[in-house]
């Protein structure tokens, strides 16, 4: 029994580790919380299902075509809400303000497309569980794992390995003395959405599986900015330690309090925990200069 | 006419709940997108006390706000001390247990229903007055020390700090009286309409009231007053638009954000001495152009 | 009983020793200059003794009160004001307003006067315009009350921050090279007025500066630091003199 919750709670923890790592992605280079990323999820989400995956094409175009939405949308959203932002050095108050703007308009672009109906998308799996002494998995919440920990993979090896991977970090730490060390930041900060809009795209997707699609799936962004606080702000390695934390705090509760009432615990848990632990796991508490 | 006094009720019962967003976002410089949450708890709080209990509306009124306020120290307390990010994040994960909570509950709230039957005690007048006093207060807040404060926090919190500031503390006031106000709202709100349900106090709801204090100018609370104003009065007047109105709004802000970043007014206020300087200047921009012709 | 009295305090970042070992003794009425190339360490010793950094070792006393581990706004409260290296004055606030925050821990009215025009509210007011009003005097800025401080010179911050700092009612005062960026007429008059405030208050002010003949002609202490080590401490001439000294600023001679 305990193993099934565990197992529960690590496929809704992957899910959960996509989001927040795109969040945090941001969150990182710019030091900013990037609201619109529920509502990039969402776009990209519907994007898939009316382009590819309601005329029957399978798993992997859908996954493609809303990993390619999201990248649009979040470099369109860089380019159209916070590019001059920066340019003009003006205080974090108004990327929060254009991020919860571009949320509002992707979200009421997809109302007005969709109105308050809801999608689903088609079976992608003919069977959809699969049974290991007496643990139930359903093939869906594999295959999700196994995508997102290759997607993790691939962004640790980018980040670690590849001068873009460097020129990123360099950028994070200090964006002015990376650019006068010759990185164009604005490229970088443009990779950064990219990627960040790809994880949005993949997350978008596995939720619109997981769910149903409605306008207001990009609520549940919700779940990564938990996971990216109890993890730590600015952490890439704690969101994905978050979300999965959250992922299995969150299958326990299920089992205990019922399905209405894991939201609720799962938030005061994570209260508590800022009261205990404010810096997150990760302790890279993001702190301003003197 | 009717559809007149129906938009004034809710235009006031907006500014509310907008001159709370001023006093965490304009002056604080801090967001909430669980604001509206708040607005729930007040909703909800004011119409059960007086349905099931029977009190008086006045009393139910008073109850809801300290609950809010207990439920807003509770959030505040883990939140004020870390960097701004935080507030926003927790808000929002708020807003969203709120929400579910509202439908768990439902043998007190009505679940996904709504709560149903409140007595329809307020009229125009006084959410009329109700707007003139919140207004009022929180123009005699920014003018304290307290107001200073905050946009001392907001503008430099070290530098607040070494001023002898406690910044957690300012932060803290500021929160509180934002959601006793938009609590109020809620009980306002509750009491106009007679019932509410749950689905109307997302993070939407919150962002919608950022927004608005942003358009007419974050820095002057007469611009947040007029930027609420004009975006909560317009939707009603066009219902046929409805759908567009959050795209409409949406484009509108990032335009002000990127080409007018203080707002539409700037940090102008409807006081004698900005009236007096805004006069002087356009006098001598006329006496120039005289001259020059 | 010294009024500041900093026991052997340390500081790292990292592998890096930002302060290592220092020292100060300081009375009331005395100025003490601290000076050092740069990244020596100096802004950290004040960034330590106002708490924004916590010493990792050492203790610091202000009137015999142990004030090491205290919050920032309290140690400020208990009388340490401070100016900053890179102005930080108030945007969105007036000259005024922002000389007014620094009292606003001693205004005694509460959030009831903060909401309604009670008549504490008008006279804590009054009274805390009133001291503003006078420091403005002093420092000869009356007639940009009402200015916003983005506006003006670079001295005139300057002098707005010194009459901040003033506004705390301090017994120290800290100033982080407050001759910096000025032209020297500037210099000139910021010295002559250091003199004239540190006389009429009676604190004891440390300074940090890199124009040593503003340091040599007002300091009566100076501590001169090079990587985080005090290398000598003494008067004006015996720092001087110091070989130590001429070798962290002119290098050794080949």
């Amino acid at each position: 029994m305990s193993l099934q919750i565990l197992v529960n709670g690590i496929a809704t923890g992957s899910v959960y580790a996509l989001i927040a790592i795109g969040f945090a992605l941001v969150f990182n280079i710019l030091k900013f919380s990037n609201f619109s990323y529920g509502a990039t999820m969402t776009v990209s989400a519907f994007t898939a299902y009316f382009l590819v995956a309601s005329k029957g094409y399978g798993l992997v175009p859908t996954l493609l075509v809303s990993a390619i939405a999201g990248a649009v949308v979040s470099l369109f959203g860089e380019f159209v809400g916070f590019r001059r932002i920066l340019l003009n050095n003006s205080p974090t108050t108004y990327f929060f303000v254009s991020s919860i703007t571009l949320a509002t308009l992707y979200e009421g672009l997809v109302t007005i497309k969709v109105g308050a109906s809801f999608f689903r998308y088609p079976d992608f799996f003919s069977v959809s569980t699969l049974n290991f002494a007496g643990t139930v998995i359903s093939k869906s919440d594999i295959i999700m794992f196994i995508i997102s920990a290759i997607a993790l993979g691939i962004l640790a090896f980018i980040i670690q390995k590849t001068r873009i991977g460097r020129a990123l970090r360099a950028v994070s730490f200090d964006r002015e003395a990376a650019q006068l060390m010759g990185i164009n930041s604005t490229l970088i900060i443009q990779i950064t959405f990219v990627l960040s809009g790809i994880f949005a795209g993949l997350a978008g997707c596995f939720l619109g599986i997981k769910y149903t699609l409605t306008p207001t799936l990009g609520s549940l962004v919700v779940k990564g900015f938990i996971s990216s606080v109890i993890g730590g702000l600015g952490s890439l390695v704690g969101a994905v330690v978050g979300a999965m934390l959250l992922g299995i705090a969150e299958a326990i509760c299920l089992k205990i309090f019922g399905s209405g009432w894991a939201t609720i615990v799962t938030f005061a848990i994570m209260l508590l925990f800022l009261l205990v632990r404010p810096q997150g796991i990760a302790g890279s508490n993001v702190q301003e200069k003197a | 006419m009717a559809l007149f006094i129906n938009v004034l009720t809710q235009v006031c019962i907006t500014l509310v709940a907008v001159c709370g967003i001023y006093v965490l976002t304009g002056l604080t410089g801090m967001f909430s997108l669980g604001s509206a949450a708040f607005m729930a708890i007040g909703a909800y709080a004011s119409g059960l006390i007086t349905i099931k209990l029977g009190l008086p509306v006045i009393v139910s009124f008073i109850l809801a706000i300290l609950m809010a306020v207990a439920i807003g120290f509770i959030i505040g307390l883990p939140v004020v001390k870390l960097r701004r990010d935080y507030i926003s994040l927790v808000t929002l994960g708020f807003g969203e247990s709120i929400a579910q909570l509202l439908i768990q509950m439902n043998y007190l709230t009505g679940g996904a229903n709504g709560l149903l039957g409140i007595p329809r005690k307020v009229k125009w007048p006084i959410a009329l007055a109700s707007a003139i006093v919140s207004i009022t207060l929180v123009a005699m807040f920014k003018r304290s020390k307290y107001g200073r404060q905050c946009i001392a926090v907001k503008s430099d919190e070290l530098a607040a700090e070494a001023m002898g500031i406690n910044s957690s503390r300012i932060k803290m006031i500021a929160f509180l009286l934002s959601c006793a106000l938009t609590a109020f709202a809620g009980c306002l709100y509750s009491f106009y309409m007679g019932y509410v349900d749950p689905g109307i106090f997302g993070w939407k709801k919150s962002a919608d009231w950022v927004i608005m204090v942003f358009f007419g100018g974050v820095n002057s609370l007469t611009g947040s007053i007029f930027g609420a104003t004009i975006l909560s009065a317009l939707p009603q007047f066009m219902r046929s638009l409805r759908d567009y109105r959050y795209v409409v709004y949406a484009i509108m802000v990032i335009l002000i954000i990127n080409f007018k970043p203080n707002g539409l007014l700037g940090e102008w206020e409807l006081t004698p001495t900005h009236i007096k300087e805004t006069f002087k200047k356009i006098k001598n921009k006329f006496n120039k152009n005289s001259k020059e012709s | 009983m010294a009024l500041l009295e900093i026991k052997n305090i340390y500081k790292n970042f990292g592998g890096i020793k930002a302060i290592n070992d220092f020292s100060l003794v300081a009375n009331k009425g005395e100025i003490h200059g601290i000076i050092g190339p740069n990244g020596a360490g100096k802004t950290t010793i004040f960034n330590t003794i106002t708490g924004i950094y916590n010493a990792d070792k050492g203790e610091i006393f202000l009137d015999g009160k142990n004030i090491t581990k205290l919050p920032q706004y309290q140690i400020t409260r208990l009388g340490i004001a401070r100016t900053f290296q890179n102005i930080r004055l108030f945007s969105g606030l007036t000259v005024e307003e922002n000389i007014l925050c620094a009292f606003d821990f001693m205004c005694q009215y509460n959030l009831v006067g903060g909401l309604l025009p009670t008549k504490l509210r008008f006279k804590e007011e009054k009274r805390a315009r009133e001291l503003c009003r006078n420091y403005l005097e002093i420092f000869g800025m009356l007639e940009y009350l009402h200015e916003k401080p983005e506006n003006l010179s670079y001295g005139n911050q300057r002098k707005i921050e010194i009459a901040r700092a003033l506004m705390c009612k301090p017994k120290i005062l800290l100033l982080d090279e407050p001759a910096a960026g000025l032209t020297p007429t500037e210099v000139s008059e910021l010295t002559e007025l250091l003199k004239k405030i540190s006389k009429k208050f009676g604190f004891a002010i440390l300074l940090i500066e890199h124009r040593l003949d503003l340091v040599m002609s007002i300091c009566e202490k100076i501590h001169v630091l090079n990587f985080g080590e005090t290398i000598a401490v003494g008067t004006a001439e015996e720092v001087q003199n110091n070989p130590k000294v001429i070798e962290a600023y002119l290098g050794v001679e080949e």
